[in-house]
């Protein structure tokens, strides 16, 4: 008699979603956090203008099972490479990083290279981008 | 004291998971012990009230003294997908900076009294990780929340201006519900009135002998998170509060509370497992049949032999 909601493929899963760097976009985050939770996760969302270091302090004191960066202003290659080396400072550099927002096609391969795991952005459905999150979580 | 540091706090933000993702026949098998002095501060009240940002005045506060300071606050699962929003730290920014606090969202999952899931095991952790401090933020449902009486030293019941109507239509139960009363925004307009309104409700329920029972008189703290002065004076109340329960005999019928509690939440949360596994078949019994089949399976299954749930397998049915 178990009726576990099945669009909760993120059932148990933490997830922080943050807003590094300066831009004030918080629409897609707000977004974001919303499909996650209706997915199923504990979401904490961070707010506006966060430090990567007070992004990954806060990965490491709640636990989370993923990082979500949602960068709008064009530095997501800054971003993403701070955020790492301040994860692997505090050595939670196995948190994996997921990226969304405005990101041009051609910076992907660097993205991913500098240890993204995934990328969306606003052409994806808002199912695939839970889906994929889940899968690559599992 | 030192500052939580580096590996340390990964391993107890793990511990900590793992302690809330515990089925009942896990919590039971890991029977542990508090060995920590820490002192908790419960915060409930209903929602916008100000709690969380009054924790961080409070928290900034009391930093001036010894000691590591952690916080954990609660935020509701949705009953639907069993996700949660946790947003309560949003008001404690600054804070997450000071390497001599800790602090923690948790999603109320099953529970429904305000706490989340295996509680008093978190508490342990965070008492054993040697916290001098610990303030812990309830829900926040709109009404009050008793449970949380049990498992903390000193209970805050935060309200805002407008609470009027509120005050008033649970006269009877108020005294029992806080240690502290803390009107809130009291920079708003209406606060000064509230204060009246909860003094007048208390000092009816006082003169009717009807107090406490234990000889605490709950204050009354009009508090803006703006003004650290009224901020150190809740900080007092907390401490006059808190040399109080000090000074008394009755440690023990606490700590009986406190485990009748403890034993309460596990018993509740293993009938919504039962619950969980009960053939749908069953569900078309009498009701008579029905009940004297849960009843069986909790006391012929003891959690450990029995099936416990997937930690992380939360269903409708069971929250
Ligand atoms: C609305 C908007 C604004 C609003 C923002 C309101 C708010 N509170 O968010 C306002 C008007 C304030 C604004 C201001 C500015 N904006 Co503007 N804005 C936009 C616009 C039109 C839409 C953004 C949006 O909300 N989209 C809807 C959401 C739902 O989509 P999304 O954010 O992309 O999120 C989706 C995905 O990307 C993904 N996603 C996003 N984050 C994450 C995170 C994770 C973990 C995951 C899994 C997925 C994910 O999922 C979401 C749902 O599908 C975009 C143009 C565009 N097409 O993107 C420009 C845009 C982002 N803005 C731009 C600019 C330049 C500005 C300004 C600097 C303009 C100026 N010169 O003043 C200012 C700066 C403001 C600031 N402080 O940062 C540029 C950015 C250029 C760049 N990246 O290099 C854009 C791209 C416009 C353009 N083509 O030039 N803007
Ligand atoms: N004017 C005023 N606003 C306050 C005060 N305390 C909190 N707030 C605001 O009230 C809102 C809710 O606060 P929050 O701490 O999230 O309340 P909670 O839901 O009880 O945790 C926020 O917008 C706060 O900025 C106060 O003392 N005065
Ligand atoms: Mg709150």
């Amino acid at each position: 008699m178990t009726e576990t909601s099945e669009a909760a493929v993120l059932r148990g899963k933490r997830i922080l979603i943050a807003k590094p760097g300066l831009d004030g976009h918080d629409v897609g985050a707000k977004v974001i956090a919303l499909a996650l939770r209706d997915a199923g996760a504990e979401v904490i969302y961070t707010g506006l203008r966060k430090t990567p270091d007070y992004i990954a302090r806060i990965a490491v004191d709640e636990d989370v099972d993923a990082v979500g960066l949602s960068v709008l202003s064009g530095s997501h290659r800054d971003l993403v490479k701070q955020t790492r080396a301040s994860l692997e400072a505090i050595e939670a550099g196995d948190i994996p990083i997921f990226l969304g927002g405005t990101i041009p096609a051609e910076d992907w391969p660097d993205l991913y290279a500098l240890g993204v795991q995934r990328i969306y952005t606003s052409e994806m459905p808002l199912a695939d981008v839970i889906a994929s999150i889940a899968e690559t979580l599992k | 004291m030192t500052a939580v540091t580096g590996k340390q706090r990964r391993s107890m933000a793990r511990a900590l998971s793992r302690a809330a993702d515990a089925s009942v026949a896990e919590v039971l098998a890991s029977a542990r012990g508090s060995m920590g002095v820490c002192r908790w501060i419960g915060v409930t009240g209903p929602p916008g009230a100000g709690k969380s940002s009054l924790i961080a005045a409070l928290a900034r506060h009391r930093l001036g003294r010894d000691g590591n300071i952690a916080i954990l606050a609660v935020d509701p699962t949705s009953p639907v997908s069993g996700g949660a929003i946790l947003g309560d730290r949003i008001r404690m920014e600054d804070l997450a900076h000071n390497p001599r606090v800790y602090i923690r969202s948790l999603a109320s999952r099953t529970s429904h009294d305000g706490l989340a899931d295996n509680l008093p095991d978190i508490l342990e952790i965070v008492e054993n990780a040697g916290f001098a401090e610990a303030i812990l933020e309830t829900v926040g449902v709109g009404q009050v929340e008793y449970a949380v009486r049990h498992v903390v030293d000193t209970t805050l019941l935060v309200l805002m201006p407008g609470a009027g109507d509120q005050i008033q239509a649970m006269k009877s139960g108020i005294l029992e519900t806080a240690d502290i009363f803390v009107v809130n925004k009291a920079d708003q307009p209406g606060a000064r009135q509230l204060a009246v309104v909860l003094a007048s409700v208390l000092k009816l329920k006082a003169s009717d002998g009807q107090g406490t029972g234990d000889g605490w008189l709950p204050p009354i703290v009009s508090t803006s998170v703006q003004d650290p002065a009224s901020v150190a004076a809740l900080a007092e109340a907390i401490d006059r509060h808190q040399a109080w329960l000090a000074g008394r005999q009755d440690v023990g019928k606490r700590l009986e509370k406190r485990r009748a509690q403890h034993v309460e939440s596990l018993v509740v949360r293993r009938v919504a497992e039962v619950l969980d596994q009960l053939p749908v078949e069953l569900l078309h019994a009498p009701l008579a049949s029905l009940y004297e089949a849960v009843v069986g399976r909790l006391t012929e299954s003891a959690p450990s032999s029995g099936v416990a749930r997937e930690p992380k397998e939360r269903t409708i049915l069971s929250r």
